[in-house]
């Protein structure tokens, strides 16, 4: 079944249609990696009403996913040439990057993060072509209690993984949760939380949400300071690497792709903490490390693989769990949903088409970047000269156009500026917005299945510990949950008898 | 910040327990065997009050920098004006008008960007976007009180 249906997904996904809109969400992504200041889940969240209008489950997962994995291309333009991140993945390649294009070696740097982020999103398709299957088949084995408890443990991996504080992740996922709650009870047929309008009786809508808090909140925070493009270089030349360069970068890629793909199954884990943790690893096994921060190829070879083979291995707890790993993720998800199709466990048997059409996409995607992005490193150097005093009201312009066109009505845009300014004070305080998205999402399948397994049990929550797979998951909850004060205890311990030695 | 952040504990803190009455009491809790529409908001609610006091002692027993650099606000305080009479004006003074306006006072009062050059973007950049969602893509936008 795998290898016939890989076939037919690619049968599908080089149909002219899907071959296009493949393309263009590669080059969209690639443009929103570019660009300083909009992200790829702010990207995706303002193109989310362009693909409920292709119709095609399939042709709107395969932009979405397009624009996903090219912003992970792109991110390291920004960085190289202006010591910026295009996204947040792409922090770590500023370092070494930014050094090389200083010291005259932008194309090389440039080079070695499109061939490593071509090599390492391979990896992680392959992964996904051979994990996901065995995977799905797995998952149909989860019944109410399991979901339950599943999901609980995506949330505490999402608040774990994302920011530096458990407390605060913890608390946006439950806020994110309290906020699916409202509008009408979709059993009982009563209002929840709807203060008595009108406005909130169909709930709060995802897209207003997400544009709001990503797509808003982040032009609030890039406002604080007058951005400043200022190039290293406006020609970029020398783009394939030396033979030194890539005895000096192989093992960073295939190191950094497998950090990638394993991080990137994670939910909350993904392309940012991929990236870090690889430049990490890259600078501890280093024959030199001291040549980290002046810059090393490795510290751009490995991050960049990192967190495209991340990108790809988020899609696999999506497709085979119905569990989004990361905002971006979830917003596929989303779109998914409102299209009629249920990922997780029967993705692959009910919707065979959207589950291999879209990983055929991603290998062919993934080879068009490689050949779009080395070629086209002129044209993504003069997009990084559209300043942002442009790009700003261009954005505020384009997510309202994409809230108002869903329901003709202009108030959704204005509680979309709301969630805008929410966005913004939650950064602000150093509130991580992925756990809030993530939980926002969840929250229906979360309830439904603590619902159901109420009901089977007769009200007893021993449904959930006696069930071995959810017992399981429980418990690796529990240990997230406790992990902070283990950790201090066990550091205590330590340090203390390290005194007494 | 520790004051900024004792407050949003705070104001967290009155969301949950305002939202753990409603769920418990208005919308109603049911019971364990047969939960109500309240049962599954009244737990969250609850844990978003408790987490939220832990937040509030730990916001009260650690520094932290200020929440803004001096001035730093006032950029985004601007952009959130104009954001905001963009978006009530959207119906009213329809898309081309309210786009217009909005490109113009971000770059003539956020920007400080000359007449000219603010005059110029502001129709490049609404005709280009009517161009592109009303002439090509046949997207429905407000046409204002010009219908």
């Amino acid at each position: 079944m795998g290898f016939e249906g890989l076939l037919q997904g690619f049968a599908l996904a080089l149909t002219p249609i899907n071959l296009l809109f493949g393309l263009i969400g590669a080059v969209l992504g690639t443009a929103v990696g570019v660009l300083p200041g909009l992200g790829p889940a702010a990207t995706i969240s303002i193109l989310l009403p362009l693909s409920y209008s292709l119709g095609s489950p399939l042709t709107s997962l395969i932009m979405m996913s397009g624009i996903y994995y090219g912003a992970m291309y792109g991110g390291s333009t920004t960085s190289i040439l202006l010591n910026i991140p295009g996204e947040a993945a792409s922090v770590v390649t500023c370092i070494d990057g930014y050094k090389m294009a200083k010291q005259g070696r932008a194309g090389p740097a440039l080079g070695i993060a499109a061939i490593g982020s071509f090599i390492a999103g391979t990896v992680g398709i392959i992964g996904l072509t051979f994990v996901a299957p065995p995977l799905s088949a797995f998952a149909l084995r989860f019944g109410p209690a399991e979901y339950c408890s599943l999901t609980v443990v995506g949330l505490m991996l999402a608040a774990f993984l994302s920011g530096k504080s458990i407390l605060k992740g913890v608390l946006m996922a439950v806020l994110g949760l309290l906020l699916a709650t409202v509008g009408l009870d979709p059993v009982s047929g009563s209002m929840r939380f709807t203060l008595g309008t009108t406005v909130l009786q169909d709930g709060v809508d995802f897209l207003t949400l997400a544009m709001g808090v990503f797509g808003i909140g982040e032009i609030f925070i890039n406002m604080e300071e007058k951005m400043k493009n200022e190039l290293v270089t406006d020609k970029v030349k020398h783009l394939w690497p030396t033979m030194a360069d890539w005895v000096a970068s192989r093992w960073a890629i295939i190191r950094g792709s497998l950090i990638g793909f394993f991080v990137g199954l994670l939910p909350g884990g993904g392309a940012v903490i991929s990236s870090l943790l690889a430049y990490a690893v890259e600078k501890k096994v280093a024959d030199h490390p001291e040549e980290f921060g002046e810059g090393a190829i490795q510290g751009v070879a490995g991050p960049e693989s990192a967190n495209n083979a991340a990108a790809s291995a988020s899609f696999i707890p999506m497709m085979t769990l119905g569990i989004p790993g990361n905002p971006a993720i979830a917003m596929i998800y989303a779109a998914l949903l409102i299209q009629g199709v249920q990922p997780g466990p029967f993705l692959i048997t009910d919707h065979p088409d959207v589950f291999w059409g879209v990983i055929a996409s991603m290998y062919i995607g993934n080879a068009l970047l490689l050949i779009l992005n080395l070629p086209l490193v002129g044209m993504w150097v003069q997009m990084l000269k559209v300043p942002y005093s442009i790009l700003a009201p261009t954005v505020v312009m384009i997510c309202s156009i994409g809230v108002y066109t869903m329901k003709n009505n202009a108030t959704d845009v204005v509680l979309m500026m709301l969630f805008g300014v929410l966005g913004y004070l939650l950064r602000k305080f150093h509130f991580e917005l992925g756990p809030l998205l993530l939980a926002f999402v969840l929250g229906g399948i979360l309830e439904r299945s603590l619902s159901q397994a109420l009901l089977i049990s007769n009200g007893s929550f021993a449904v959930f510990y006696t069930k071995p797979i959810s017992a399981a998951l429980l418990g690796f909850a529990l240990l997230l949950a406790l992990a902070p004060l283990l950790v201090r205890l066990f550091g205590k311990t330590r340090s203390d008898s390290n005194l007494s030695g | 910040m520790q004051k900024e952040e004792r407050i949003a504990a705070a104001v967290l803190f009155i969301l949950g327990a305002w939202s753990a009455y409603e769920a418990y009491g208005p919308i109603g809790f049911g019971s364990f065997q047969s939960p109500g529409p309240g049962f599954f908001p009244f737990w969250l609610a609850l844990l978003l009050a408790i987490i939220s006091g832990c937040y509030f002692i730990a916001a009260s027993t650690k520094a932290s920098d200020a929440l803004w650099g001096p001035g730093a606000w006032r950029r985004p305080v601007l952009a959130g004006a104009v954001i905001l009479a963009y978006a009530l004006c959207f119906d009213t003074l329809g898309f081309v008008l309210s786009t217009a306006l909005l490109f113009f006072a971000w770059l003539r009062l956020i920007e400080k960007e000359s007449l000219k050059k603010s005059i110029g973007v502001s129709l490049v950049g609404t005709f280009g976007a009517y161009a592109l969602f009303t002439l090509l893509l046949d997207v429905g936008l407000p046409s204002g009180f010009w219908r």
